[in-house]
């Protein structure tokens, strides 16, 4: 038979199958009853139409790549699988001062000291699937939260990753945050999504049924029309995990308000408990209204990403000895950082004389300073600096540092 | 505590600017606007934290806030 198939219908209409002009053999499969809705047998390309899932359903390719694979670079998070960790290398801190960072590009927001331990995989649960690291959080004290408290794990993303989301405007993009959590307490727990300036957030609030248990969670936002919000090197998007939150630092979940709220109203607090513990990896913000697979990217491009905020090193770094005792290193950043960075003497330096093969350990403190002349200490992308303490050194002789010294330190 | 630090030429021993030492952890932070740790010293030397001269002098409050109307 060939022409068009055409079905009256009871209602008076008519439904018209019609036959495309093609050599070859198609197929229209008819649904059945939990079946599929249409399979196009050989090879056919849609063009120029959208296919649409409504409700629950869902629209897939079962092979080749997807819209999703070939988006880019998506999560505006670093380090959001927790992997990186500079500073600590998994060992375990307990933040003393504000604005603590733990695991790279995390940083403890506290009003008081020493409530918490952090750590990458504390407790040593077994990471959701696709994982090998978390951020782990325990709480050491039965801390009653005042109104004016705020305890949170925050990241701060540079407003130059997050300008393509035209905040602030009128054509503001919807966002989407995933993550996976494990708490050992359960109920309502509380986020936010801040400005720099700390005059617009958007409270979150989600929930963790089961105790002990890897629950992932995706908060839809629509994109503030209002407010300043920063697409420069300043800090663009505050996104924070509320640990335990006064009441003036809480509002409603689920709207914008010019405020600073750093979590949502009610929001269970994490500090009250001694000894409660609250995990979390996975962490994704991307653009559009859908939450899509984690973006695991290659991991000497998370690290990469991370040094553009902190690294620490110097290994290698050329310097001569100007004194006995003193000697002027400089080198460049294996990324260009953020902004010039602080400098910080982690270790005593090791100096290797390479002209008489000669190994000395300079002091941390003593004479660590910025050279005497040559100008400013540091750019973004390289610097220089002096250690004393030295033994046997000589005006003029080379040296080269053989361990890592020095921390950097751009955050936001 | 903050403490600035002169940078002299070596070859003409004139003074040619100044670098700024954190006293509490020996960290060196740059005259960068975009740093934290510069944002968090002007706020804190503005309210009130000891910011010493070159030559370990504590500058009055007048001074410091004529020197931060000197720096970007």
């Amino acid at each position: 038979m060939s022409g068009n198939l055409k079905l009256a219908s009871a209602g008076g209409g008519s439904v018209t199958v019609t036959t495309p002009s093609t050599a070859s053999n198609l197929t229209l499969t008819l649904p059945s009853a939990t079946g599929t809705v249409a399979t196009i047998a050989g090879t056919e390309t849609l063009t120029n139409k959208t296919l649409v899932a409504s409700g629950s359903n869902t629209v897939e390719a079962t092979s080749g790549p997807t819209s999703t694979q070939l988006a880019g670079i998506r999560n505006k998070i670093i380090n959001g699988a927790m992997m990186i960790d500079q500073r600590n290398a998994g060992a375990s801190v307990t933040p003393t001062a504000d604005q603590t960072y733990t695991v790279d590009r995390w940083q403890m927001r506290l009003t008081q000291s020493s409530k918490f331990s952090v750590q990458q995989n504390a407790g040593s649960v077994t990471p959701p699937a696709g994982f090998t690291k978390y951020l782990g959080i325990t709480s050491l004290s039965s801390y009653s939260v005042g109104a004016s408290d705020l305890f949170s794990i925050e990241q701060a993303i540079e407003g130059l990753n997050c300008s393509d989301l035209a905040w602030g405007t009128a054509s503001a993009a919807t966002v989407t945050l995933s993550f996976w959590v494990r708490s050992s307490l359960t109920g309502t727990f509380g986020g936010s999504l801040l400005n720099s300036a700390l005059n617009r957030s958007y409270p979150f609030s989600y929930s963790i049924s089961s105790a002990n248990t890897w629950t992932q969670i995706s908060v839809t936002i629509a994109g503030d029309t209002s407010g300043t919000w920063l697409t420069t090197n300043g800090a663009g998007i505050l996104v924070t995990f509320g640990l335990g939150v006064g009441s003036s630092s809480s509002g409603t979940a689920g709207s914008w308000a010019g405020a600073q709220y750093w979590s949502a109203t009610g929001a269970t607090s994490v500090v009250g408990t001694n000894g409660a513990t609250w995990y979390v990896t996975g962490v994704q913000l991307e653009k559009g209204a859908t939450a899509t697979p984690f973006e695991n990217r290659l991991y000497g491009t998370e690290l990469a990403l991370c040094q553009r905020y902190y690294w620490s090193g110097a290994n290698g770094w050329a310097g001569v000895f100007n004194t006995a005792s003193t000697a002027r290193f400089s080198g460049s950043y294996p990324v260009e950082m953020r902004s010039a960075p602080t400098i910080t003497a982690i270790a005593a330096p090791t100096a290797l004389n390479p002209t008489v093969s000669e190994s000395q350990t300079g002091s941390q403190t003593t004479g660590f300073s910025a050279p005497a002349s040559g100008g400013s200490i540091g750019t973004t992308s390289a610097s220089k600096i002096q250690f004393g303490g030295f033994s046997s050194g000589a005006d003029g002789r080379p040296s080269v540092l053989t361990n890592s010294p020095l921390a950097f330190s751009s955050e936001l | 505590m903050y403490r600035l630090i002169n940078v002299i030429d070596q070859y003409t021993h004139q003074i040619t600017g100044q670098n700024l030492e954190r006293l509490t952890d020996n960290a060196f932070i740059p005259f960068d606007p975009a740093n934290t740790d510069y944002q968090t010293f002007k706020r804190e030397v503005s309210e009130g934290v000891e910011l010493q001269d070159p030559d370990g002098n504590v500058m009055t409050q007048e001074e410091v806030d004529a020197f931060l109307r000197t720096i970007p």
